[in-house]
């Protein structure tokens, strides 16, 4: 059955539900009030929620698609030399640094633009940028707006707002409601690692003014009592690092303007998509490792650098 | 008068004289006042630290990202559901003419639900260093609680909705009061939004419920948590409280029912205009733009019926503590009704979006109307809870002058706070840094404001457990009208 069709079929029923409803209610007798009012509270609530939420999330742009996740696992992660490389299907590869996140306007995702999801380091940084709570007060979308775009840019380049495809792999998402700091979508790339550690450690050294709390309980002491960034500072901000240019996906001029519910696939996609009718899915490599050099790399780390 | 005249209502069988055990009330009251002061108290913790940074800097539990969500989640699951539940479980007996179906019923939501706060609140402070996923907050704002809380939480819920639903079904009144509508819709809309707001993203095949499906549902639930519990809940407690307070009758039946019918067809629409301009689809952002605008009429049926009911009485407020609590309420829940879908214009919303004026406006819904219901209803029912004057008439009247000077405070810096700030960043030439500098001074208001309600909290708290605990002798009726400030009425 066709997506539309269902979805007819769905509004014709709690429609005719509703019409039941009234006609039953005009008639009522004051011993049914109870019941009547239950099933009206339930009705009102059905349409709400196919409306606002049921529809949208049909929506191909919410959700990764096949294409996304083929790219995936074509992508091979290698070691040489103590450098972390990522190669694409097609031969392109870049260098990622020592955190795995992407150097400078490299980007981690696929170059013809899909986006992959996160490494387990990265994941694991989200889940600590989750526990202590960096969505309380930073987003993660700007908006079609000067202001955002300009305040945000990187560079001489603007901003580019907030696209649908940039959340796929996100869970939970962390766009946020409010900017008692800055908003954190174009962030990577803009500060280095180093800068990060000593500004989690210590924020108003770096940033005088600011009311970040100092989060000295993620770090480490070494032998001489010298703070030096754990595991779970670490992967917070390989996460951070990735939250830029790399994963963005904005290409107005190819998207189909008509037809259906909504611009779905993206033309890249829908070869991808059509792609794998032929083709032998396989995973090159395990495409989770690779970052395990990072244990190695033990800074010390003073609040004064 | 008895019920059936303030409410306009013809009992098809005249009940007996029922002699009411409020045991489950008093169980929910106690749970919540004691919330109350706790998360009251971290509330303020989190606005000092705004100003002082470094406060309490060293425990990483009291660190502000995890207090802000304590206090967040605490105050609407933790204080102001357990008091609609104590306040259901006098009214709703009352209302359908009937007992309680189970009392211990009631005792044991109580501890169930007190359980799930206090297992959720453990874990949001000092996850323990776990990325259990089951037992972190879900990062999600409104969505908190870790998932094994909000097992316990939703038990607790549908045992309240089996014990009232079988109140509701052995009721000697057969026709229903407004106020009875609402409460129903509470029980029943509570136990949807929470399922559908707590289960997908989790439960679901994975990449089910991802990016911006997650978001979608996040504010599903997160407008719905205001709109369809806080909001019929706190109504359906003024449509009591009002008529009874004031000893006047409903001004008008056809009114309510348009406002119940009109809530509950438009508030669910509205989840996504908490992401006007963000990356979901332009159509739903005007559609959630458009229902949040049809909200008047719900919203003006309401304040309409609350206000025609105080036709005449208006004298009342002197001294009459309860219905200064309900009046002020009324007042605030016009004001944030306007606020509301002005926000949700998109040029007001390019402004004042991410800023501090939505915390002002978030806080005028839950504090400044529904919170204020809350108390008005512990002040009526707690005196005839225990058939007590309430302990000090005094110490009511200051809780209500620093709640709603110390909320016009509080609100008032934020709104101009935050105005200022998003008319800031529309300047790309003023450093981030600066424009939260400027915000400062705001802030320091803001804190005091909030000391100022907390401090009403407390001595909300005192006086109730004085009431409780002050042997005094049974008090009539008559009495009891005396104790919540319309002598005048009960001596006329």
């Amino acid at each position: 059955m066709k997506l539309e069709t269902e979805i007819w079929l769905f509004v014709a029923v709690v429609g005719l539900s509703m019409l039941c409803w009234l006609l039953w209610l005009i008639k009522m007798k004051p011993e049914k009030s109870a019941t009547a009012t239950a099933i009206g509270i339930g009705l009102t609530f059905s349409i709400g929620l196919l409306f606002t939420i049921l529809i949208p999330s049909f929506n191909k742009n919410w959700s990764p698609n096949t294409a996304d996740q083929e790219a995936r696992y074509h992508a091979v992660d290698k070691v040489e030399n103590g450098v972390l490389w990522r190669q694409w299907p097609d031969g392109t590869q870049f260098q990622a640094t020592d955190s795995g996140h992407p150097n400078g306007n490299i980007t981690m995702d696929a170059p013809d633009g899909t986006i992959v999801g996160y490494t387990p380091l990265e994941q694991y940084g989200r889940h600590v940028y989750q526990r202590e709570g960096c969505m309380y007060c930073h987003t993660q979308q700007v908006r079609p707006l000067y202001g955002d775009e300009m305040r945000f840019s990187v560079g001489a380049s603007l901003a580019l707002p907030a696209d649908e495809r940039e959340y796929v792999f996100d869970q939970p998402h962390f766009l946020g409601t409010r900017r008692i700091g800055p908003d954190l979508s174009r962030e990577g790339g803009k500060y280095s690692d180093d800068w990060h550690y000593s500004h989690f450690f210590s924020p108003r050294q770096m940033v005088p003014g600011s009311i970040m709390p100092a989060f000295t309980w993620l770090f480490d002491k070494d032998a001489d009592g010298n703070p030096i960034p754990s595991k779970d500072v670490r992967a917070l901000v390989a996460y951070v690092q990735t939250l830029g240019y790399g994963r963005l996906v904005y290409e107005p001029a190819t998207y189909p303007t008509t037809g259906g519910w909504g611009p779905w696939l993206r033309p890249a996609d829908q070869q991808l998509y059509q792609k794998k009718g032929t083709e032998q899915v396989e995973r090159a490599v395990q495409p989770i490792h690779g970052h395990d050099q990072l244990s190695n790399t033990n800074k010390v780390l003073s609040p004064s650098n | 008068m008895a019920v059936d005249q303030i409410m306009k209502i013809q009992p098809s069988v005249q009940p007996e004289r029922l002699n009411h055990e409020d045991v489950a009330a008093k169980w929910a009251l106690w749970a919540s006042v004691g919330y109350l002061c706790m998360f009251g108290t971290l509330g303020v913790i989190t606005a000092i630290k705004f100003v002082i940074p470094d406060f309490f800097s060293n425990y990483d539990w009291l660190s502000w990202p995890r207090i802000r969500p304590a206090h967040v989640q605490g105050m609407i699951f933790g204080w102001l559901l357990p008091m609609y539940m104590a306040q259901f479980y006098y009214v709703v007996p009352r209302l359908t003419g009937t007992k309680l179906y189970s009392e211990k019923l009631g005792i044991a939501t109580t501890i169930v639900w007190s359980i799930g706060i206090a297992w959720a609140t453990f874990f949001l402070l000092d996850p323990a260093n776990s990325l259990n996923p089951w037992l972190m907050t879900k990062g999600k704002e409104y969505e908190d609680y870790d998932t094994v809380s909000n097992i316990f939480l939703f038990v607790g819920w549908v045992m309240l909705l089996w014990n009232l639903g079988n109140t509701f079904a052995r009721r000697k009144y057969k026709q229903m009061y407004a106020a009875l509508w609402y409460i129903m819709g509470c029980l029943l809309w509570t136990a949807f939004v929470y399922l559908i707001g707590n289960w997908p993203s989790q439960l679901l095949p994975q990449y089910a419920f991802r990016g911006l499906n997650d978001a979608n549902i996040n504010w599903f639930y997160g407008h719905s948590i205001v709109g369809l519990i806080a909001t019929p809940g706190g109504l359906g407690l003024a449509y009591y409280f009002i008529p009874k307070a004031a000893n006047a009758p409903l001004y008008s039946h056809k009114l309510s029912l348009i406002g119940f019918w009109t809530l509950g067809a438009i508030y669910i629409w509205n989840g996504a205009h908490h992401m006007i301009y963000g990356p979901i689809p332009y159509w739903l952002q005007t559609v959630a733009t458009i229902f949040s605008f049809l909200l008047f009429i719900p919203v003006f049926s309401v304040i309409t019926n609350f206000f025609g009911t105080m036709r005449g009485e208006w004298h009342q407020l002197r001294n009459n503590v309860v219905l200064k609590f309900l009046m002020a309420g009324t007042v605030f829940y016009l004001l944030t009704c306007i606020q509301g879908p002005l926000q949700a214009l998109r040029a007001m919303s390019a402004v004042v979006h991410f800023t501090d004026y939505t915390i002002g406006h978030a806080h005028m819904a839950l504090f400044g109307t529904f919170t204020l219901y809350a108390f008005a209803g512990a002040y009526y029912s707690v005196p005839r809870i225990y058939r007590k004057p309430l302990y000090s008439e005094g110490m009511a009247e200051w809780h209500f002058w620093l709640s709603f000077l110390g909320f016009i405070l509080f609100s008032t810096a934020l709104w101009i706070g935050g105005f200022m700030q998003g008319i800031e960043w529309t300047d790309p030439s003023i450093p981030f840094i600066q424009t939260v500098r400027d915000v400062e001074p705001y802030w320091h208001a803001r804190a005091i404001g909030g000391m100022l309600m907390l401090t009403g909290m407390y001595l909300f708290a005192f006086n109730l457990y004085k009431t409780a605990t002050v042997p005094a002798p049974k008090a009539t009726e008559g009495q009891l009208n005396v104790a919540d400030g319309s002598e005048a009425v009960a001596t006329a």
